[in-house]
């Protein structure tokens, strides 16, 4: 049983779609419709960010994919099970999530506890419990902190350890859902090599709602989302080179990017500078004035 | 002046074992309308500053003045009533902010505690809701269904309804998208030009304030390692790694820009915008073109 689990779970192979989407329609009550007739297929492994104005229905979105919220209409398939058809259960453990604020998020009167916690639903041996513990406190960072209480953790190293509990039940979907917008810029810096490790090692569909300009850059797809419906389906590039769609998503470029836009307007022509040292070098090259 | 601290401490659970000092001999003048941010590491003491300007916390040592209240460590504390209303705070989580069951009952609480009129009331929620850039549909809803920026324009919508002279926010950008954060900062900068009230922030995303505070104010372990105005913080944006922040984007070019074209005596050009205009006139005047440092160029 726990085998046939971990097979739906993580076994779908590079390339094979994981999340499908097919006419999808969800809304608070009729008076309140949030999204209508979404339709689209996330193949394993990749890294997809989506975005969208405040209230467009983002976080709604991604609560359909793992059955936290009911779809009005519409057919989603997870790993290969259909929504309506299948379990809570082996859905639940295929895509794990990790919200905007991680207090909201904890269990456990220590960290140890707080990761033990999801592993004790899956009814895993005690030998394998403590092995996930210390491979993925390990692996993130936490090591030092299992017997401290989450309140005497920073904001940054709670975010660590919810991400720690998610990827200890090793579901092959993450989904984060804003969650670096409460983090300093340290923290979000950390989270983001974080997820440029996860995304390295192939073995995980990430999926990320926010509005942070460097997050998006890193990413492979963007979905955009506007008035409910499914605006547009681009890479970052093209999203930060449309100033119209950049708009209607209420996002803004990366500086660099806009600054470099703001050159070429004035008649000067760079390409987007990867760092200040960069742009200095292609503006002002030291060697002609010696 | 709108806020005045003189050797300011906090020290939580003064009298116990578990005794804390947060906030150490802080000395800070914030002038009425202006509009200042406030900076620093997670634990530095922000949050614990912020609740000194409306009376939440009282100081354990030294005294607080904002507007006409005096606190004093270890006297008794005037009548803070007037106070609070004058002063709105905004806190950093605003689902923790929100207790009504609509929008509209949120918003005319404050308003009404203080004695206004239900009409009076309604009409502050209506436009309060306007200036924050929310459709009046929503007033009729429960604040919890609203999504998680919704939610955080209507807790700042309930503290300008109160008509404060102060505004102090709590990362207040923080789930907002980036378009609805330009336009929070842009309403915070008219209530302070055109209606002379004062704003103070706290923030993790410096960028975005860098072009309209007046003064900076950056903390480290509790105590103040910063205060001045963003020129001042163009000369040395060290000074914000040594307090565990990392350097804006705009501050990091211009002082790249700056440095090569020796500019030291220039207004820092803070935004993508302004930076990328001040490098287009320089190379049409011919300075700064080809590697020629503007230093040189200036003796020319």
């Amino acid at each position: 049983m726990k085998e046939a689990h971990e097979e739906q779970a993580n076994g779908a192979k590079a390339g094979q779609v994981v999340i499908e989407l097919e006419g999808v329609s969800f809304g608070y009550g009729p008076e309140h419709p949030i999204l209508q007739d979404i339709s689209f297929t996330i193949p394993q492994g990749q890294w997809v960010s989506v975005v969208g104005p405040n209230g467009c229905g983002k976080s709604s979105l991604v609560k359909l994919f793992n059955a936290l919220l009911p779809a009005g209409a519409g057919e989603i398939t997870v790993c290969g099970m259909k929504l309506e058809e299948a379990s809570i259960g082996p859905i639940r453990q295929s895509i794990g999530m990790i919200f905007q604020n991680p207090d909201n998020q904890f269990v456990g009167a220590t960290v140890e506890e707080d990761i033990l916690f999801g592993l004790e639903g899956l009814c895993l041996s005690h030998e394998e419990m403590e092995n996930r513990l210390q491979i993925y406190s390990e692996r993130l960072g936490i090591a030092h902190l299992l017997a401290k209480h989450p309140g005497e953790l920073s904001g940054g190293q709670k975010q660590r350890v919810a991400i720690a509990s998610i990827l200890a039940m090793e579901p092959g979907i993450v989904i984060f859902d804003e969650a670096s917008s409460m983090l300093d810029e340290g923290s979000r810096d950390e989270l983001l090599s974080i997820l440029k490790g996860m995304h390295a090692e192939g073995r995980y569909t990430l999926l990320m709602i926010t509005h942070d300009a460097d997050e998006i850059l890193a990413s492979e797809r963007v979905l955009a989302l506007h008035g409910g419906s499914l605006a547009a389906d681009v890479t970052p590039a093209e999203l930060f080179r449309n100033e119209e769609l950049l708009e209607r998503c209420h996002l803004r470029a990366p500086y660099a990017w806009r600054l470099a836009g703001e050159l070429e307007e004035r008649g000067i022509q760079v390409d987007v500078p990867g760092s200040e040292k960069e742009l200095i070098e292609t503006l002002w090259p030291y060697n002609y004035s010696k | 002046m709108a806020i005045q601290l003189q050797q300011v401490s906090y020290t939580y659970a003064d009298r116990s074992l578990w005794k804390q000092t947060a906030l150490h001999d802080i000395d800070l003048s914030i002038p009425q309308g202006s509009i200042v941010g406030i900076a620093g590491a997670t634990g530095s003491g922000k949050s614990t500053l912020l609740q000194l300007f409306n009376g939440i916390l009282k100081p354990s040592a030294g005294t607080v003045s904002v507007l006409d209240v005096t606190l004093r460590a270890g006297e008794k504390s005037p009548r803070l009533l007037p106070l609070r209303r004058r002063v709105g705070l905004v806190f950093q989580f605003p689902e923790q902010q929100m207790f009504e069951e609509t929008v509209e009952k949120d918003l005319c609480f404050g308003p009404l505690n203080f004695g206004m009129s239900p009409e009076d009331a309604k009409e502050r929620a209506r436009k309060a809701m306007l200036d924050m850039g929310l459709d009046l549909d929503l007033l009729e809803r429960n604040p919890f269904k609203l999504s998680g920026g919704q939610m955080r324009k209507a807790a700042i919508a309930s503290v300008l309804a109160m008509d404060p002279d102060i505004i102090v926010l709590d990362e207040p950008t923080a789930t907002l998208d980036p378009i609805s954060r330009t336009e929070l900062i842009s309403l915070l900068e008219r209530l302070c030009r055109e209606q002379g009230r004062t704003v103070v922030i706290v923030t993790h995303r410096m960028d975005e304030l860098l072009p309209v505070a007046d003064n900076w104010v950056v903390l480290k372990e509790g105590r103040t390692a910063f205060q001045g105005n963003a020129s001042d913080l163009a000369k040395d944006p060290a000074i914000l790694e040594r307090c565990g922040l990392t350097v804006p984007q705009s501050l990091r070019y211009w002082r790249a820009v700056a440095d090569r074209l020796g500019l030291e005596d220039e207004v820092p050009r803070l935004t993508a915008e302004s930076l990328a205009e001040l490098i287009a006139s320089l190379r049409t005047e011919g300075k700064g073109l080809d590697g020629a440092g503007g230093k040189r160029d200036d003796h020319e």
